[in-house]
This record gives C-alpha cells, sequence and structure tokens, in this order.
C-alpha cells in the first residue's frame, strides 16, 4: 500500500441530499470528500484542506455559487484549485457566466453521480499535468538563476578590484546583471546592464554578454572601442526590439584616469573623497539595438578613496513610486551625503535600506554596485 | 419503485441507495411543510424555493415523477401563481410516503 494522500473534493450545495449523493460516489472510488452548504464555510475549506478539485452549486441561498468562485479566484491561496460548477439544464447564461468567472467545466443538474465522477477525473488529470509542467518550468528557471548568480565575480574573488555589490533577481530569471574585468594589475573594467523584459531568454543572454566583455575588454582596446564591438556583436545575435543599458567603468589606478561609457543608463554617481556628491550624466544609445550606435563617453581624473556607485534603473523608478520626495536619480544625491561615512563595503546595502527600508524589498531587479579608487 | 434498479443506475449499491431515500424523505417532509407555510401565507417565492429543493434531489435519484410534479410546482410558483396547490401537495405527499413502505 502506498501511503499517497487520496485525491480531495470540496462538494458545495445547499441541497443536503446532492452532498451526500456525491460523497457516497466519489468517497466510493478513493475521494476524500469535504462537504460545504453555504459558501462562506466552502471558502474557508478550500483555503484550509486545499482541496485537488471544487464542485460548486451556482444556486444558493446567501452568497451564490459565482459569488464564491469570485471570491476563491480572487484569493491566491485558492485561485489554482479548479471549480466545476452544478448548473440547471436551461441556464445557458450562467453556464458562460461560470466559465467567464474561472470555472473548467460545468455539470448540468439533475445530475447523474457516474457523471459527476468521470468530470472529476478528467479534471484532477488535467490538473495534475499542468502543475507538474508548472514545477518542471519552475525548476528549470530555478537552474538558470543558480547559474546567473554563479557567473557574477564576488568582491572576495576579485580583492583588486575594490567594489562591493548589492545584486537581487526578484523574478527567476532576472533582467540585471553586472561583471568585473581584471584588464590588468592596476586596470580594471566594472559593467552593470538592464536587459530589456526578463525572461529566461534574457538570462541566456547574460553568459553571452560576459563572454563578449572578457573578449574585448583587454588591454589591446579602448574601452570606447570595448563597448563598440560589443554593441556590433549584440546588434547581430539579440532578438529584435531586444536590447540592454549598461554602463561600463573603465578605472586605471596608476594614471588615476576613469572612463565611464554610458548606454542608455541612469547616471553614475560621484562620491568624492572631498567635497558634494556629483551626478555624472552622459546620454548615449542603448546597447544592441543600432549599429552604428553612440555612447556617452567621459574620462574623468579621479582621486585615491574617491567612490562612484553604479546602479540599474530599480533603485530610481522603486525608488519614486515608494519615496515621496525622490523624483529621481537627481532627487537621491542628499542620500548620498549621508554615504560620507560608511565603509564602501556596506554602501550598497546602506543605501538600498535608506531607500527601501530595513524590512520591505525592492520591487524590482536591482543591481547596486560600488567603486573605490 | 424499483430501488435495486435505480441504484444500480447511479453506481451504488442498494444500502446506500436506501440510506439516501431516508435522507430524501426527512428533507422532502421538511420543505413540504415550507411549501403549506408557503401556501398558507401566500408567499409564492417561498414556495418555489422548497419545490425547487425536493426538485433538484429527486432528479439526482431518479424519481421522476417527483421530479415533473416538484418542477411544475416550481415554475407555477415562480410565476407568482399557487392555484390548486393543495391537490399538487396531496399528491406529492402520496409519493414520498409510497417511497417510506419501500
Amino acid at each position: 500500500m502506498s501511503n499517497k494522500q487520496p485525491y480531495s473534493v470540496l462538494a458545495v450545495d445547499d441541497n443536503l441530499l446532492n452532498l451526500k449523493l456525491i460523497e457516497k460516489s466519489l468517497s466510493k472510488e478513493g475521494y476524500r470528500i469535504f462537504s460545504a452548504n453555504n459558501g462562506p464555510i466552502a471558502r474557508k475549506l478550500a483555503e484550509d484542506e486545499k482541496p485537488d478539485l471544487i464542485l460548486l452549486d451556482i444556486e444558493m441561498p446567501g452568497e451564490n455559487g459565482f459569488e464564491v468562485i469570485s471570491k476563491l479566484k480572487e484569493n491566491s491561496e485558492t485561485n489554482s484549485i479548479p471549480v466545476i460548477f452544478l448548473t440547471g439544464v436551461i441556464e445557458v447564461d450562467s453556464k458562460l457566466k461560470g466559465f467567464e468567472l474561472g470555472a473548467v467545466d460545468y455539470i448540468t443538474k439533475p445530475f447523474h453521480p457516474l457523471e459527476v465522477l468521470a468530470r472529476v477525473r478528467i479534471h484532477l488529470k488535467l490538473s495534475i499535468a499542468t502543475n507538474s509542467l508548472i514545477a518542471g518550468q519552475a525548476q528549470k528557471l530555478k537552474q538558470v538563476t543558480e547559474a546567473q548568480v554563479a557567473m557574477l565575480p564576488t568582491p572576495e574573488a576579485n580583492p583588486t578590484a575594490l567594489f562591493s555589490v548589492y545584486y537581487k533577481a526578484l523574478e527567476e530569471a532576472g533582467g540585471d546583471f553586472y561583471d568585473i574585468l581584471n584588464i590588468s594589475d592596476h586596470i580594471t573594467g566594472y559593467f552593470v546592464a538592464d536587459f530589456s523584459g526578463h525572461d529566461i531568454k534574457t538570462s541566456y543572454m547574460t553568459a553571452s554578454v560576459k563572454a563578449l566583455l572578457a573578449q574585448n575588454c583587454t588591454p589591446v582596446y579602448s574601452p570606447a572601442e570595448s563597448i563598440k564591438m560589443i554593441n556590433d556583436v549584440l546588434v547581430e545575435i539579440l532578438a529584435a526590439g531586444k536590447y540592454l543599458t549598461a554602463c561600463y567603468l573603465h578605472l586605471n589606478r596608476i594614471t588615476k584616469k576613469l572612463t565611464i561609457i554610458n548606454a542608455g543608463h541612469p547616471p553614475v554617481v560621484c562620491l568624492p573623497v572631498e567635497g558634494e556628491p556629483i551626478l555624472i550624466k552622459s546620454e548615449g544609445d542603448v546597447l544592441g539595438m543600432f549599429k552604428d550606435a553612440h555612447f556617452g563617453i567621459q574620462t574623468i581624473n579621479v582621486s585615491v578613496d574617491d567612490r562612484f556607485v553604479v546602479y540599474s534603473d530599480g533603485l530610481v523608478e522603486s525608488a519614486e513610486t515608494k519615496i515621496t520626495w525622490a523624483k529621481g536619480a537627481e532627487s537621491l544625491l542628499p542620500i548620498y551625503n549621508e554615504l560620507n561615512e560608511v565603509p564602501f563595503q556596506d554602501v550598497p546595502e546602506v543605501l538600498i535600506k535608506k531607500l527601501f527600508g530595513e524590512a520591505s524589498m525592492p520591487e524590482d531587479d536591482i543591481v547596486v554596485l560600488c567603486i573605490k579608487v | 419503485m424499483d430501488f435495486k434498479n435505480l441504484a444500480s443506475k447511479l453506481g451504488l449499491d442498494e444500502d446506500d441507495f436506501q440510506e439516501l431515500v431516508e435522507l430524501f424523505i426527512t428533507t422532502s417532509m421538511a420543505d413540504i411543510d415550507k411549501i403549506k407555510k408557503g401556501v398558507a401565507s401566500n408567499d409564492p417565492a417561498g414556495v418555489s424555493a422548497a419545490a425547487h429543493s425536493i426538485k433538484g434531489a429527486a432528479g439526482n435519484l431518479g424519481f421522476e415523477d417527483i421530479y415533473s410534479l416538484t418542477l411544475d410546482m416550481e415554475m407555477q410558483a415562480k410565476d407568482g401563481s399557487l392555484a390548486n396547490f393543495d391537490d399538487k401537495l396531496e399528491h406529492l405527499e402520496n409519493q414520498i410516503n409510497s417511497l417510506e413502505s419501500q
């Protein structure tokens, strides 16, 4: 004997005899039956017992079947349970309305217990197949997320790059991405990008972009040349309409020069060792869209201990909706002032906490990278 | 009435069917009371609801005579008329009683 729990069915009907008839015929076939003779009890049972299927009478005093199914579908605990409704043979409108509200099938009354049994079986089979499909897909996406996280370099593994990072992919396969390129002992490249769309294809693309960065960000090419070559390849391989916004920082710690290439990305924030925070804005086309794209390029002189913050738009966009004083990147400047005393290792984390509060989480994918000269 | 045959049509054994019939009689008697009160107080909506309840159960158990009788009562009451309900009620009670004696 297997220990498997039997499939359970919730039967809802104000007619006691109908309930009993359903109960008798289904339990004989090995189903576990919950019965309710009104809507509120039915909804409570559905939430507590999570039956595999619900048989729901439409015509009931008090809360009728339409109201019950609407409320079941609004509740995330119960909205995936298939509902078959029981309706009078002549009521065409009520059948249509039932389907509109999310029912999977109907049984006309008077019903025959063997028909009930047959329909319950069919819909349980369908539901089992759908659930295993969903579970399989979720498992695959989970693997992609794991692979994606494994591709992201950590500060510990790159001690000479002097950076700290906050990375959060809210969906199974996130659209945000960053990479660190150790071009030479004293030259480091920092890349932050945000793909348009958050689907599984996007997350496969991050692997391609990582490979392109490794191939093209070398001492032989200038930062502008590197990004142009990456752009030209992406134009070829990205699907039409897909692109990424990106920011590439190329820091030479001996010449103290920092080149920032901006491809449609939010501005970089400079936290100089002395003075007020500055936004480094530069207009530029997005990556992977146009063959002859023009990017915003700036080279600036930096001092030891200057810090730079690069982030994806999740930071400013979420802040706009959540925090009333924020009107975009510009209005985040006062916050950066408060980061003067924060060690650079903690800047991304502290920034997120300041913006989103201790408890709540960002509502979009987010990357925040802090770099120290 | 051939309970054995009705039971097998529903895929039930006779004992289970007998149990359902007893439940049907009890609930129908309660509904008949409601119909009588509804007729006395001229409440067609109440009468229609009670007749609907007997109809549903009778239909599911395969009691065709009771089903068509209560369907007729439900429809007539829905139209707002309770004419000749005394006769209909007597007929219905006889039908239910005949189940009891089996």
